[in-house]
């Protein structure tokens, strides 16, 4: 009979189980607290609860007064506020200013509203890039933005966290405010990206 | 002055409530802050060895207090577990050129948010 070899874990999985079983032994980390932590973030936080506050936010000019005054206070009326977003800043794009969040420290993000971030946000290139030259880094995302539209970087360096506030597509006009979060992409509320239009289905026959 | 920290095993209903109830570092205090919006600041030119939430590209350089977040204590000790040395945070907008030079565009700006600690007068 054959034996199967199964491909080696990678370096880093192994080193993270090393360690675990290590904190475990010591009795420093409770596998139970782990679990709560890795279920938390794989199947309850995640971009929909942001994309949840900015289609509030486009049906209700309330709620979108009252969250970029007090971004805090607003998304605690949701019940939506948590670790790592305990101090909010929410930043609107409009038609001449386009918002980019960045943190050149390390990589501080909204956990509670978006979720873990997406590697390339903890990536060294975008980390240094976004602040000297968000133009380009920005086009590099599909996104040209011209000379007329204010570009404002928004460094996460102390204790705030921010959340982009993207435009409401025009053509979403009869969207429900379930039907609108479902158009809003994770990228969109870092400011790497805009807001699409919904797209019709395609017809089946012309 | 340091900072103890407990070594106690966290459980997995603590673990619960921290991620839902979050960690606040804002410090309810009446310390008058040291600028006021609209005031020009300069970003220290320090370089400390240890812990700093000042960005290295940002010391020397001029900007305008846009907003004042509250107190906050301060990570650059509380991160040695020194005193927690609360004070102000702001949000202070850099223009690009003022980082970057007459290349960057004149109309983009930079936001960072800044401790008492991190500055002085322009």
């Amino acid at each position: 009979m054959t034996t199967h070899h199964h491909r080696p874990e990678s370096e880093i999985a192994l080193r993270v189980k090393a360690i675990e079983s290590l904190l475990v032994e010591k009795g420093i980390v409770d596998p139970a607290a782990l679990d709560t932590i890795i279920e938390h973030y794989e199947h309850q936080v995640g971009p929909h609860v942001g994309a949840q506050i900015v289609a509030k936010a486009w049906v209700d000019p309330d709620f979108k007064r009252r969250l970029l005054a007090d971004g805090t206070g607003a998304i605690a009326e949701l019940g939506l506020t948590g670790f790592s977003s305990e101090h909010m800043i929410v930043v609107a794009n409009t038609a001449t200013v386009h918002n980019l969040i960045v943190c050149t420290l390390c990589s501080c993000y909204p956990w509670a509203i978006l979720g873990l971030p997406p590697t390339w946000y903890k990536s060294l290139a975008y980390r240094s890039r976004a602040v000297i030259e968000p133009r380009s880094v920005l086009a590099e995302f599909g996104l040209v933005l011209p000379d007329t539209v204010e570009v404002c970087v928004w460094d996460s360096n102390a204790d705030l966290r921010y959340l982009v506030l993207p435009e409401r597509p025009d053509g979403a006009e009869g969207l429900s405010e379930e039907a609108l979060a479902a158009l809003v992409t994770r990228n969109a509320m870092i400011g790497t990206a805009k807001v699409e239009p919904p797209t019709s289905p395609t017809p089946i026959a012309a | 002055m340091t900072i103890e920290t407990s070594n106690q095993c966290m459980t997995a209903a603590a673990a619960k409530a921290l991620l839902q109830q979050g960690l606040s570092c804002q410090v309810n205090s009446d310390l008058p802050p040291q600028f006021q919006v609209g005031d020009l600041v300069r970003a220290r030119v320090v370089h400390p060895a240890t812990y700093t939430r000042l960005p290295r590209y940002v010391r020397g350089k001029v900007g305008t207090v846009m907003q004042d977040h509250g107190v906050y204590v301060f990570p650059d000790t509380v991160g040695q577990l020194l005193a927690t040395k609360p004070q102000h945070v702001y949000s202070v907008r850099f223009p690009a050129q003022a980082l970057w030079g007459p290349a960057a565009p004149a109309s983009d700006a930079l936001y960072l948010d800044l401790f008492d600690d991190h500055l002085e007068g322009p």
